[in-house]
C-alpha cells in the first residue's frame, strides 16, 4: 500500500516510518554537531584552536559558579522560549515578546515602587501585574487577527515598538525618573520588594522557581489538558480543529494571552530579581525574546524540547562570555554556532525530500 | 512491437513495495485503462512513466527504444502528457498563455501573441475541443479547464496522454463529451492511459485493461471480453457486492429543516434560497456537479460559514446563529468531503483523531484534564469495531490509505450518535471494498432512525443510497424527486442546468 489518496501529488511518497521520536531527534543532534564543527572551523580560520574553544565553552557554561550564571540566564531565556513556543504549538506566531516583556517589567517596577501594599503582597502584585499587562497587550494582536484579519506575524511584531517607546517615555517623565542615574530609569526598588536569591552569593533567585514551575505547568497542560489537546490539534491542522468544534477565535486570544503573560512575568522577574529598577532598553538589550524565538523554532513548539533548547542557548551564551573573557576567543562564534544549528534544522525537510 | 512498454518495474518505498515487477504495454491509438484500489500502485506507475519518480528496477521503452526520464520535462520531451486530477493551470492567465507556457512562439525577445493565439485556435479546431484563447482560466468551468489541460499536452506534441481520474469533476454530459474527445484522439494515433476506478467508464471507453493489486498486475483484459464483476474481482481478490441491499424506509419526525437559506460568497449567492427538510430514518441525497453550492450549503449547516439569510432548525431548535460546537452538541455530525484537509490531522495519532470532539467530556476527559487511558481504550474500540487497518492507535493517520483514513473519520462521526448526519462525498477516492463497507454503515444508520443528508457528485452513490433526491445547480435546488422517479439520465439533465419546466 502506498498509503496515499489520489488527490495528492504522486511525487510525494510517505515519509519513512522510523520511530517518530528517533527520527525527529536525530536531525537536531546532527545539526548541533554540524554547528560545532562549522564554528570550530571558523575559530581555526581566525587562528584559534577549536579544542580550546570547545573546552572553554563547556567550562564557562557548566563548571563551578558558571553553572549558576547559566541557570540565571536560562530563567529569562527559557521563559521567553515558552512565550514563543506556546503560540507555535498552535500554529501561530508571537514575535512581539520583547514588547510584552518590557511592558511587564515596567508595570512590575511601578507596582513594586508605588503600590500601597505591604512588601510581601507587593511582590506578588508586581509579578501578577506584569503578567497581566503582558498578556493583555499580546491579546491585542489576537483581537486584530480575529476582527480585522491583521496577520499576527506582523501585528505582534509591530506592536512591540509602541510598547517599548511608551515605557521609555514613562521613565523619562519627571515624576517617575530617578534623577541620580544617568540612564532613563525608575527609582530603585526597596530591598524588601525584591525576589530573594535561593543560595548565598548565587545569582539564582525565586524567579528560577517560578519559571521552573511554569515550564512544568506548560508541559503538563500540553500533554494532559483538553486546552493543550486543542492547541496541539490546531497546530497540526487548523481546519480540523475548527471542524471538531474548537472555537478558534477564543483560542487565539487565550493562547496569545498566555504567551504575553509569560513574557510579562519574565520582565517582572528580571526587574524584581536582578535589575531592581526599570531601565530603558535594559530588558531588551540581551535579546532574550529573539533567542527564545529561535529556541522555540528549534523545538518546533514542543514544550520539553523548547525548554531544553532554551537552556542550551543560555549555556552557549554564558559559555561564550566566559570564553571571551578567559581566552579572548570572540563570543560571536557562539552566535555562529546558534545560526548554523538553526539553518541546518530548517534544511532538514529539504534534505529529506531529495533523498527519497 | 508495442508503442509503449514498461518492463519489470519495481519501486520500493520504506516498508512498502509499491510496484512489484509490473509490466504494462500500450499500443498506438489505444485507450488503456489502469485500474486498482487505492494503494495498488497505479499512481506510482504513472509517476514513473511521467518522470516524477525513478524506478528501482525495470525500464521504459518507447517506440522500441529504452528511455530514462529524470523529470516530467524529459517525459514531455518524449511526447508524454499527463492531466492530473487537480489541474495545474494559472487561473489569472488566459487560455492561450496557459497552453503555450514554456513553449511560447517568439518574435525576437518577445512572445508572439498573435501567432500563439492562432496556433491555439488551430489546435482546438483540429481536435474538436472549442475554447476561446482569450478567456481567463479562472472564469472557465471545470470541464473546459480539463479540455485545456489536454490541449496543453497536445500542444507539447503528446503521443501518450495520461488521464488521472478525469471524470471526477465532470457532469455526466461533460464526461460523455470527454469520452468522445478520447476516442477521437485515439483514432488519430494518440495512446491514452486512463487511471480510474469507475467501472462504467472503463467499460464504456477503454480498449484494454490492466488491473493492479498490492503492486502486482493481477489481470490484463480486453474490455470487450470482460465484465465489471470480473474487474472488481481482479481489483479486490474477492467478490464484492456492487450494490448494497436496501430495505424500504419509513421516515419519522422531521429532524432538520432549512428555510430559504442563502449563503454569500464574495458578491454572488453560493447558496440561493435553498429549503429542505430531513426526517429520521431517511437519506436525502443532494446531487450535483461539484461546486454548485453543495459545499457551501453543508458548511452553513455546520456553522463553518455564515448564512446571509434563512433559518436552520435542528430538532426544533433554531441553530442558525450557533457556533459549530453548539450545533454538534445539538445533534449534528459531519463527514467532511476532504478527509485529509478538514476531517483529520495527518501528523496526529489515530487516538487523537478519534478523540477530537469527545475530548471535553467524560469518559475521555474530566475537569479539563484528559484521561489518556480512556482515550486509548476509546480509540482501540473504534479501530476494532470498524476494522481499521492500523498497527496501533499511536500511529499517525497520515500513513493510512484513503479507505482506512475515511473509516477513521466515519468511525468518529458515527460515534457521536447524532440525530442528523451530514455525509459529504463519503466514498470519494476510497477503494471498492471500503465503498461497500461505508454504504452499508450509512444504511444501518438510517435503519436505526438517524437522518442522513448525503451530498455526492457520484450519481451511482446517490441512486444506491438516497430515499429522496435534490439536485443543486448554481446554488439553487432545481429538482426534488423521490428515488423511484430518478435515474442517471434525469439527474444528469438537471445537474447540467435543465429546469423542471423544460423537462
Amino acid at each position: 500500500m502506498t498509503a496515499r489518496t489520489p488527490a495528492q501529488s504522486p511525487a510525494l511518497p510517505p515519509r519513512p516510518s522510523l520511530l517518530p521520536w528517533v527520527s525527529s531527534f536525530l536531525p537536531v543532534l546532527a545539526a548541533i554537531v554540524v554547528g560545532f564543527v562549522v564554528s570550530g572551523l571558523v575559530a581555526y580560520a581566525v587562528g584559534q584552536s577549536p579544542m580550546v574553544m570547545l573546552r572553554e565553552l563547556i567550562l564557562g557554561a557548566f563548571v563551578g559558579p558558571q553553572f549558576g550564571e547559566t541557570v540565571a540566564r536560562a530563567v529569562p531565556l527559557v521563559g521567553m522560549t515558552l512565550c514563543a513556543a506556546i503560540p507555535l504549538r498552535a500554529g501561530m506566531v508571537n514575535l512581539g515578546g520583547d514588547g510584552q516583556l518590557v511592558l511587564g517589567g515596567c508595570a512590575a517596577a511601578l507596582i513594586a515602587l508605588y503600590a500601597p501594599l505591604p512588601d510581601g503582597p507587593r511582590i506578588v502584585a508586581a509579578l501578577i501585574g506584569g503578567a497581566l499587562v503582558g498578556g493583555a497587550y499580546a491579546s491585542l494582536a489576537a483581537l486584530g487577527e480575529n476582527f480585522a484579519h491583521v496577520p499576527m506575524l506582523i501585528s505582534s511584531w509591530l506592536l512591540a515598538y509602541p510598547a517599548k517607546a511608551f515605557c521609555g517615555f514613562l521613565v523619562r517623565t519627571a515624576t517617575l525618573r530617578d534623577p541620580v542615574v544617568a540612564w532613563p530609569a525608575t527609582y530603585r526598588i526597596a530591598s524588601g520588594v525584591r525576589l530573594t536569591p535561593l543560595f548565598e552569593g548565587a545569582p539564582v533567585t525565586e524567579g528560577f522557581l517560578l519559571i521552573a514551575v511554569l515550564a512544568a505547568l506548560v508541559i503538563f497542560m500540553d500533554r494532559r489538558s483538553t486546552i493543550g489537546f486543542e492547541i496541539r490539534m490546531r497546530g497540526l491542522n487548523e481546519r480540523f480543529a475548527r471542524y471538531g468544534g474548537v472555537a478558534l477565535d477564543r483560542q487565539t486570544i487565550g493562547v496569545m494571552f498566555a504567551s504575553g503573560a509569560i513574557a510579562g512575568l519574565v520582565g517582572a522577574i528580571l526587574v524584581l530579581g536582578s535589575q531592581f529598577r526599570f531601565t530603558d532598553n535594559a530588558l531588551t538589550a540581551p535579546q532574550y525574546g529573539w533567542s527564545g524565538t529561535l529556541a522555540a523554532l528549534l523545538a518546533g513548539g514542543e514544550p520539553v524540547a523548547a525548554v531544553t533548547a532554551g537552556f542550551l542557548f543560555a549555556a552557549l551564551q554564558t559559555g561564550g562570555f566566559a570564553m571571551e573573557r578567559s581566552v579572548q576567543i570572540p563570543r560571536v562564534l557562539t552566535m555562529v554556532l546558534e545560526s548554523v544549528i538553526i539553518l541546518f534544522l530548517s534544511m532538514r525537510g529539504a534534505i529529506g525530500r531529495r533523498s527519497q | 512491437m508495442a508503442f509503449l512498454e514498461m518492463v519489470d518495474i519495481v519501486k520500493r518505498y520504506p516498508g512498502v513495495l509499491a510496484n512489484d515487477h509490473v509490466d504494462l504495454t500500450v499500443e498506438r491509438g489505444e485507450i488503456h485503462a489502469v485500474m486498482g484500489e487505492n494503494g495498488a500502485g497505479k499512481s506510482t506507475l504513472m509517476a514513473i512513466l511521467y518522470g516524477l519518480q525513478a524506478p528501482d528496477e525495470g525500464y521504459v521503452k518507447l517506440d522500441g527504444k529504452t528511455v530514462f526520464f529524470h523529470s516530467p520535462l524529459d517525459a514531455i520531451d518524449h511526447g508524454i502528457g499527463m492531466v492530473h486530477q487537480s489541474f495545474k493551470l494559472f487561473e489569472s492567465l488566459t487560455v492561450w498563455e496557459n497552453i503555450v507556457y514554456r513553449r511560447e512562439p517568439r518574435r525576437g525577445l518577445f512572445i508572439d501573441a498573435a501567432e500563439a493565439k492562432r496556433q491555439v485556435a488551430a489546435l482546438a479546431e483540429r481536435y474538436g475541443m472549442p475554447v476561446d484563447p482569450n478567456a481567463r482560466v479562472g472564469d472557465l468551468p471545470v470541464g473546459v479547464r480539463q479540455r485545456l489541460e489536454i490541449l496543453k499536452a497536445l500542444y507539447r506534441q503528446a503521443r501518450i496522454l495520461i488521464l488521472d481520474e478525469p471524470t471526477a469533476v465532470l457532469t455526466p454530459n461533460e464526461a460523455t463529451a470527454l469520452f468522445g474527445v478520447m476516442r477521437a484522439l485515439a483514432a488519430g494515433g494518440c495512446s491514452i492511459l486512463l487511471v480510474t476506478h469507475k467501472l462504467n467508464e472503463v467499460m464504456a471507453v477503454s480498449d484494454r485493461i490492466t488491473v493492479l493489486r498490492d503492486g502486482r498486475v493481477t489481470a490484463r483484459m480486453n474490455t470487450a471480453e470482460t465484465s465489471p464483476a470480473e474487474i472488481v474481482r481482479a481489483m479486490t481478490g474477492r467478490n464484492v457486492l456492487l450494490t448494497v441491499p436496501k430495505a424500504p424506509t419509513a421516515p419519522g419526525a422531521v429532524r432538520l429543516e432549512i428555510e430559504r437559506l442563502t449563503v454569500s460568497d464574495d458578491d454572488r449567492h453560493a447558496v440561493d434560497a435553498v429549503s429542505l427538510s430531513l426526517s429520521e430514518g431517511e437519506i436525502l441525497g443532494i446531487a450535483g456537479v461539484a461546486g454548485n453550492g453543495q459545499g457551501e450549503l453543508v458548511e452553513a449547516i455546520m456553522g463553518l460559514r455564515p448564512a446571509a439569510s434563512g433559518r436552520i432548525v435542528l430538532n426544533g431548535q433554531d441553530i442558525t446563529k450557533l457556533p459549530l460546537a453548539a450545533r454538534r452538541a445539538a445533534g449534528l455530525s459531519y463527514i467532511a468531503e476532504d478527509r485529509t484537509r478538514t476531517a483529520s490531522a495527518a501528523a496526529a495519532s489515530a487516538m487523537d483523531n478519534l478523540s477530537l470532539g469527545f475530548h471535553r467530556n467524560p469518559p475521555l476527559a474530566a475537569h479539563g484534564l484528559l484521561n489518556l487511558g480512556a482515550m486509548r481504550g476509546w480509540a482501540r474500540g473504534l479501530i476494532a469495531k470498524f476494522g481499521i487497518k492500523i498497527a496501533n492507535e499511536r500511529v499517525a493517520v497520515g500513513t493510512l490509505s484513503g479507505g482506512n483514513l475515511q473509516k477513521i473519520v466515519i468511525a468518529r462521526e458515527l460515534a457521536h450518535d447524532a440525530a442528523v448526519l451530514i455525509a459529504e462525498q463519503p466514498t470519494r477516492g476510497v477503494d471498492v471494498g471500503a465503498i461497500e463497507f461505508i454504504h452499508a454503515e450509512l444504511l444501518r444508520e438510517r435503519d436505526r432512525g438517524h437522518a442522513i443528508l448525503l451530498v455526492s457528485a457520484e450519481l451511482s452513490e446517490i441512486l444506491a443510497l438516497a430515499d429522496r433526491i435534490l439536485v443543486m445547480y448554481e446554488g439553487r435546488v432545481v429538482a426534488a424527486l423521490p428515488r423511484a422517479e430518478a435515474d442517471e439520465a434525469i439527474l444528469g439533465f438537471y445537474m447540467a442546468g435543465g429546469r423542471a419546466e423544460a423537462a
